[in-house]
């Protein structure tokens, strides 16, 4: 018996150790891409980026693996002294190693710190930073034209941009309330702890938090770009993009909220022989009803903001005007909608933060 | 007569350690139990085991003959119903009233949907009131579990654990969080639940002194392993170091 665990400490091992490798092959192919483009950079040309020739940066796929070997043989490398500290299958495999040096004066330490020297530097050159340009004579003179503008908004124009302030808050309205049943829903199955029993139950939460991953991870911006296309432009794309969305964020800070109650109540409820539904509805609920007013309220919030900004790709609302303003220059009527926006933002800001408090 | 058989029981954790080894013990009906041992000796991994909250390795665990480790996921709630369990920390639900708290001991004989709309029949909740008169707390019926003191959110467990009728009541160590004047008032009550509603207890207990005092008979745990099985009153010094280690000194609870 003992043997099928001593099996599954090696494998757990093995896959740790593959991790690592993983994260390993990663930093040395990013130390030999640095290196590359300091190269290119030091040849003078203005942007480097532009100079990178794809060849050359798939030769440094191989390249990395070589480099990796070597490293991996003479030196303990920074991904396996992170999953030294963090897996407990490989912690106090290396004990002695790990712990006789402090992590910063380690190779790993050292190495991690060259790479960040390293990314600052690639950082500054690939953003332009530049102090001319900041405090450039023309460039401050035109600011400050804007600057005055902004402050004289026209206010002429206070009707329609209510109006249309009106479209944004309702659209992040609908968007959240129609995101939330479904993310409700959709969080227990995205919760690990609830979700552990059965091999179908883990690939259920497996697939439920992938597809939180990937609708969250593509921005409400391209979201909107999408159904534009879809349903055409106007306040209903806006809609679909922001509760698409919100359903991925609300899913997964409701699951990590599931994951992180109390397991007590949860076995007492087992334990008198519920059934799963009965043990989420008289042991979970209870626990999240609260967390999940204030997260839903604080989304709205979120919303709101978001929806402004959309509106820049055709999901109307203010953000649409805004557009039509400051392509046409007249910078008075973009203040008007400046100070309406900040207003309105404002404004929920301080509701929602009440709110919370209240329900905490 | 047996009520619960527990034979060659094994449980081993995902990282390996051998948490239970080899135990087996029966436990007669009308009998109050207890299990003793230091912590992570075993004895929550046990209580734990025989209602399948956690997933036995190896062994025979039964219930009145009938199997629960072969027990599927119905059979499985139907064993769970007839066992009670409570708590160190009382488990209770906090925004639940103390009512409502007493009645989810109904849970695993009702219907989903019943159960959440929270119908419950009026037998049900003579009976719930009943049983909240018996652990002396028929006052707080209707305030909410987590205004109370902790030694009243044990004895609502206990009442919750009574509601399933149960013919076997696990509690793993109920009074380990209680001040001493508080843990024997709670004891009393499941001597209580015990003497007079004739309820078989297996109870998790630290102290010895609360061991000779409320149990009929005691087992004892040490790294996992089943060391001694016999009557309370007959634990000596020698025994004693046996399952606590040469170092320990017993610490009495008055």
């Amino acid at each position: 018996m003992s043997s099928v665990y001593k099996n599954k400490a090696l494998r757990e091992r093995k896959k740790a150790l593959t991790a690592a490798w993983i994260i390993d092959y990663f930093l040395c192919y990013y130390f030999l891409f640095s290196a590359y483009f300091l190269i290119i950079m030091f040849q003078g040309y203005d942007d480097p980026a532009e100079e990178l020739q794809v060849k050359t940066l798939i030769w440094l796929f191989p390249a990395a693996i070589v480099m990796n070997l070597i490293v991996s043989k003479f030196f303990s490398t920074p991904g396996k002294a992170l999953l030294e500290r963090t897996n407990k299958f490989l912690k106090g495999f290396n004990k002695e190693k790990t712990e006789s040096r402090s992590f910063l004066k380690s190779f790993s330490g050292v190495s991690i710190l060259i790479l960040i020297a390293l990314t600052f530097i690639i950082g500054f050159k690939v953003t332009n930073v530049s102090l001319y340009a900041l405090f450039n004579k023309d460039g401050l003179r035109g600011a400050s034209r804007i600057v005055n503008a902004l402050a004289n908004p026209n206010l002429n124009i206070l009707g329609e941009v209510l109006k249309q302030m009106l479209v944004t808050i309702y659209t992040a309205f609908i968007a959240t309330a129609f995101a939330i049943p479904i993310a409700f829903l959709a969080s227990f199955l995205g919760a690990r702890n609830l979700m552990k029993d059965s091999l179908t139950s883990k690939i259920t939460y497996n697939v439920v938090r992938f597809i939180f991953n990937v609708i969250r991870s593509v921005e409400p911006l391209i979201w909107a770009i999408i159904f534009s296309i879809w349903v055409t432009i106007g306040p209903f794309c806006g809609t679909l993009a922001l509760m698409l969305h919100s359903v991925a964020s609300l899913g997964k800070l409701y699951s990590e909220q599931i994951e992180n109650i109390d397991d007590g109540p949860l076995e007492a409820i087992q334990a008198t022989g519920a059934n799963k539904i009965q043990v989420i509805w008289n042991a979970v609920v209870p626990q999240i009803v609260l967390p999940y007013l204030s997260f839903t309220i604080y989304r709205w919030d979120i919303n709101v903001r978001m929806a402004t900004v959309i509106g820049l790709v055709g999901a109307g609302g203010i953000g649409k005007l805004l557009l039509q303003y400051q392509g046409q220059g007249q910078w008075n009527e973009v203040g008007t909608i400046a100070i309406v926006i900040a207003i309105v933002v404002w404004a929920m800001d301080f509701l929602s933060a009440r709110i919370r408090e209240a329900l905490s | 007569m047996t009520i619960l058989s527990v034979r060659n029981l094994n449980k081993y954790y995902d990282d390996g350690v051998h948490a239970l080894k080899d135990v087996s013990f029966e436990v007669k009906k009308g009998e109050f139990l207890g299990v003793i041992g230091l912590s992570g000796s075993g004895k929550s991994t046990l209580l734990r085991c025989i209602n399948r909250l956690i997933e036995p390795t190896e062994g025979e665990i039964s219930l009145n003959g009938q199997s629960i480790t072969d027990a599927d996921k119905t059979e499985l709630r139907v064993h769970r119903s007839k066992m009670g369990m409570i708590f160190q920390h009382f488990n209770l639900i906090n925004r639940k009233t103390v009512l409502e708290n007493i009645l989810l001991g109904k849970l695993g004989s009702m219907g989903t949907l019943s159960a959440i709309l929270g119908k419950y029949s009026a037998q049900d909740k003579k009976r719930a009131l009943e049983l909240l008169d018996i652990v002396g707390l028929a006052d707080k019926a209707q305030k909410r579990a987590d205004e109370l003191s902790g030694g009243q959110k044990q004895r609502v467990a206990i009442a919750r654990s009574l509601m399933q009728n149960p013919e076997i009541l696990l509690a793993d160590e109920p009074v380990a969080s209680l001040d001493p004047a508080t843990s024997h008032s709670v004891m009393k009550y499941l001597e209580k639940a015990n003497k007079d509603l004739g309820t078989t207890i297996l109870c998790n207990l630290h102290f010895l002194s609360l061991v000779r005092e409320y149990t009929d008979r005691v087992i004892a745990l040490r790294k996992g392993e089943l060391v001694y099985e016999g009557s309370s009153q007959s634990i000596d010094k020698e025994w004693f170091s046996k399952i606590y280690g040469d170092q320990a000194k017993e610490v009495e609870i008055r």
